[in-house]
């Protein structure tokens, strides 16, 4: 950021106007920036004001911001909005030569009330940068009324983000649509919902919700159920007739050619026939939705409720080809056949080999995970065993183990090298399994396993200790000397991580790829070293989460639709590095646990795929709903 | 029972009730004009704030949806508390001068108002109509337009579903302005502008009650339409 004239960012004063020093030194704080780098003049937001150029009219930015903050003040109390429309008013009586001290008194006192006398977190918040306006740039606000400036705000635009919606990938509007089902419109909610996400049905099942992590009513009692109000709004909406997404605009020239129909497909897909274009994906297995199809199962997201969401797309216009796998692309020969651009969204659907000598030797009862899933997803009938361990600690090695108990293994047992603390699958998933009766042996890892008449027979495991943290910054498992032991079963099951299979794109324009095997795209515009290519998802990232494919899926529409038209991405803040929980006020919140769901009977899941967790009802949804303090984050901001 | 410290007074309350319940229920005065003992309270007009402090720190809370735990300290009539009341009042009347029930909450928290009667009967969202709609009633036609990003509405209100609606007309009784209104024209009732057909009472003749209402009151009930069509008077 340029100099620092005046700053009262996070409640810290920093005035380097003519006279003043300041004695916060500016470096150590973390401003919002801007997204393509490029120089951010001056803001106000709900932490505090930042100007760095002298020439900013402060009263015209305070106006755009209370104007900005009014469109969200919600109108259920009073004190908020009537406060802030009174606040404008107040500035225009100066403007008109009114009284200053009176005008700016009452203008104090106003400020005052809305921060501490309003219903919810937004509004207690949202009018604080006012009174550093008005303390701090008096004089601009005196002279208004002596013909002082005041602009028409041309040049500021304004960001909205809350913790939750700085959280999620997708950027959902989280106290929007939580909003709307609080006052009983779960269709208006979805319609919310599908602007970022276009599978609500699936991930508010199977999402790692980061956003109930960064909820604020995680200080005061429990996160507000976010994943789970989705859920109640697409269940809802499901249940009823007439579900249909928002058709194409008009027809644009050129199609886009998608390779894999999973959740980074289908999302860019949708959104690129919503603005007209054709759109074609090549999928490779029978049928679409990538890892929720093929590695989800079914007790955690049925079936139904996965085509439902996948039929809505095709049903807008886009064509899934089945069938057709796509390891050599020859993007040429696309381009000939009429498409524009191409989005690579293959997924990482090769398991990790463990690396254990042993492992290359082709035999029964040696599965990998992915594989193991995949068959038993598209159909194939496995035979269950009597014992089974499940090498790895993610979501892949709780799906098969949980999956193999009901199918009938009799004995079913999970191998992580790391602690339960470090271990990446989700609370939910360790709980049901362990509910299951899957026992889950920690700080243990396979190092060879013995084959004999082609099939497996044992593993022998060493236990591990944590040491220091590796990469991912988690404590690295360590061998424990001479702590070797053997464990016999029928059946062994792989799921320590997956890889990509990276398309070949014809031979003389390979895709460049990371060191880690994966294709390199750029972060911002998802475009590869072969122009008019672009990728996303777990190919380029790595194994990850559901919900940042779909984001990699939206933003790839919105690239190639930039691309396709000629035009720059628009530029937008980021709020890298800036706590968005932190707000200037504290205001009382009573106590409120979160709604909860049924769980299907323990006894009644073992023998079948039924989905396990519940939904809520729909008042159960309002109720949950209206512990939502709308922690809504307002910046109006200069370039 | 909790025991809390109100004013300065230490007393025994009921667990899980409200701050204003409590006060209430001690003879202390708080004002307020969205609040309703039969409905869930909703925060909205702001005037019941009190000073309320758990641990260590007084805070303003509004005494309607803030219940009483143990140990809890309440200031129901301190400056600060006398001050925000003020102001808060001080805007609903800035925005709705001429509406009554606005007028004399105003006149009562020290706001200067002239002595005649208000002539408007303005909606001042305190949500008491939806409330009812929702709770008492249950059929859920009325809600709070949404507002917020990407669905700037100018002006919040509220919302009617009128195929929600069965012209009972709790509404119009609950509402405090006289926004919410109701007319009768013969064998018509007409509310939120939507026209219901009155059914005449079987003994005395008058039209007592929509259609509407009493087919939803047999569906609730498993009463036949044909046992419902007395008016209370004759029952």
């Amino acid at each position: 950021m340029n100099k620092i004239v005046f700053s009262s960012w996070g409640g810290k004063i920093v005035d380097n106007r003519k006279g003043k020093s300041s004695k916060t030194p500016a470096g150590t704080i973390t401003f919002p920036s801007l997204q393509s780098g490029g120089e951010l003049k001056s803001l106000m937001g709900w932490n505090g004001m930042v100007i760095t150029d002298p020439e900013t009219d402060v009263v015209s930015l305070t106006v755009r911001y209370l104007n900005e903050i009014r469109k969200i003040s919600c109108g259920e109390c009073s004190v908020c909005m009537l406060g802030i429309d009174r606040l404008l008013e107040l500035i225009g009586e100066l403007a008109e030569g009114g009284e200053v001290k009176g005008i700016l008194t009452e203008m104090e006192a106003v400020v005052k009330q809305v921060s501490v006398n309003s219903k919810c977190f937004f509004g207690q918040s949202a009018v604080i940068p006012v009174m550093d306006a008005i303390k701090y740039y008096k004089a601009e606000f005196q002279a208004l009324g002596a013909g002082g400036k005041q602009n028409d705000g041309k040049d500021f635009a304004v960001t909205v983000t809350a913790p939750c919606q700085a959280a999620c990938p997708a950027s959902l509007d989280i106290p929007g649509y939580i909003e709307l089902i609080r006052n009983n419109r779960f269709s208006d909610s979805l319609d919310l919902i599908r602007e970022r996400c276009i599978l609500p049905g699936i991930i508010g099942r199977a999402c790692t919700h980061p956003c109930e992590e960064a909820c604020v009513r995680n200080a005061i009692d429990e996160p507000l159920a976010i994943r789970l109000l989705k859920r109640a709004a697409a269940d809802k909406v499901l249940s009823g007739e007439g579900d249909a997404l928002e058709s194409s605009g008009k027809p644009k020239e050129g199609k886009v050619a998608i390779v894999g129909a999973g959740p980074a497909g289908l999302s860019a897909a949708y959104r690129l026939r919503a603005k007209g274009y054709g759109v074609t994906i090549f999928e490779a297995l029978p049928r679409g939705g990538g890892m929720i199809a093929s590695g989800i199962p079914e007790y955690r997201v049925p079936d139904d409720i996965l085509n439902h969401e996948v039929d809505l797309i095709k049903r807008t216009g886009v064509e899934i080809r089945y069938n057709s796998p796509m390891e050599h692309l020859d993007w040429k020969k696309l381009q000939k056949d009429g498409y524009k651009a191409l989005f690579i969204a293959v997924g990482a659907h090769k398991g990790n080999k463990m690396g254990i000598s042993g492992e290359e030797t082709r035999c029964e009862g040696l599965v990998d995970g992915v594989e193991f899933l995949r068959d038993m997803n598209l159909g194939k009938r496995i035979e269950p065993k009597k014992k089974v361990i499940v090498i790895g600690g993610g979501n892949v090695a709780l799906d098969c183990a949980r999956s193999c108990v009901r199918l009938g293994f009799e004995d079913v047992e999970i191998i992580y090298r790391r602690s339960r603390a470090e271990m990446p699958a989700s609370i939910e998933e360790i709980k049901g399994a362990e509910e299951e009766g899957i026992k889950i042996s920690f700080l243990a890892a396979p190092v060879s396993i013995t084959v004999s008449d082609g099939c497996f027979r044992s593993a022998e495991c060493c236990r591990m200790k944590l040491g220091e943290p590796d990469e991912s910054g988690r404590r690295r498992p360590v061998p424990v000397k001479n702590s070797e032991y053997t464990i016999e079963a029928d059946m062994i099951i792989s799921a320590i991580g997956q890889s990509p299979a990276i398309p070949v794109v014809n031979a003389s324009q390979e895709l460049g790829l990371t060191s880690w095997g994966t294709i390199k795209a750029d972060s911002a515009t998802l475009a590869t070293t072969v122009s008019g290519v672009y990728a996303g998802g777990d190919c380029v990232t790595g194994a990850a989460t559901l919900i940042e494919a779909l984001d990699a899926g939206n933003r790839a529409a919105e690239s190639i639709d930039a691309y396709l038209a000629g035009r720059d991405r628009s530029d937008d803040l980021s709020f890298s590095g800036v706590d968005v929980t932190k707000i200037r006020t504290d205001g009382y919140v009573p106590k409120e646990p979160a709604e909860k769901v049924d769980f299907l009977d323990i006894g009644k899941r073992t023998s079948n795929f039924e989905e396990v967790e519940g939904g809520f009802s729909v008042s159960e949804a309002i109720n949950e709903a209206k512990r939502c303090l709308r922690c809504y984050r307002v910046t109006v901001w200069q370039k | 029972m909790v025991t809390i410290v109100i004013d300065g007074r230490k007393v025994k309350a009921k667990e899980a009730s409200t701050v204003l319940e409590t006060a209430r229920e001690l003879n202390i005065a708080i004002p307020t004009l969205c609040y309703h003992k039969d409905l869930s309270p909703f925060g909205a007009c702001r005037l019941c704030a009190v000073e309320v402090k758990t641990n260590g720190t007084w805070h303003l809370a509004a005494s309607c949806v803030t219940p009483v735990v143990e140990g809890m300290e309440i200031k129901t009539d301190s400056d600060t508390v006398r001050e925000s009341r003020q102001i808060a009042a001080k805007l609903l009347f800035h925005r709705y001068p001429e509406t009554e029930a606005v007028r004399q909450v105003a006149r009562e928290l020290g706001v200067t108002v002239p002595e005649r009667k208000g002539e408007k009967h303005e909606c001042i969202l305190c949500g008491l109509c939806a409330r009812t709609c929702n709770e008492i009633v249950g059929v859920k036609a009325l809600n709070f337009e949404d507002r917020g990003v990407g669905r700037d509405v100018e002006t919040p209100r509220i919302k009617f579903d009128p195929n929600a609606c069965i012209g009972c007309g709790s509404c119009a009784f609950v509402c405090p302005t006289g926004y919410v209104s109701m007319e009768q024209k013969g064998d018509k009732r007409i509310i939120w502008d939507k026209v219901f057909k009155m059914v005449p009472c079987s003994v005395c003749g008058r039209y007592f009650a929509p259609e509407d209402q009493l087919r939803y009151i047999s569906e609730k009930t498993g009463v036949p339409m044909s046992e419902l069509t007395v008016c209370t008077s004759c029952r």
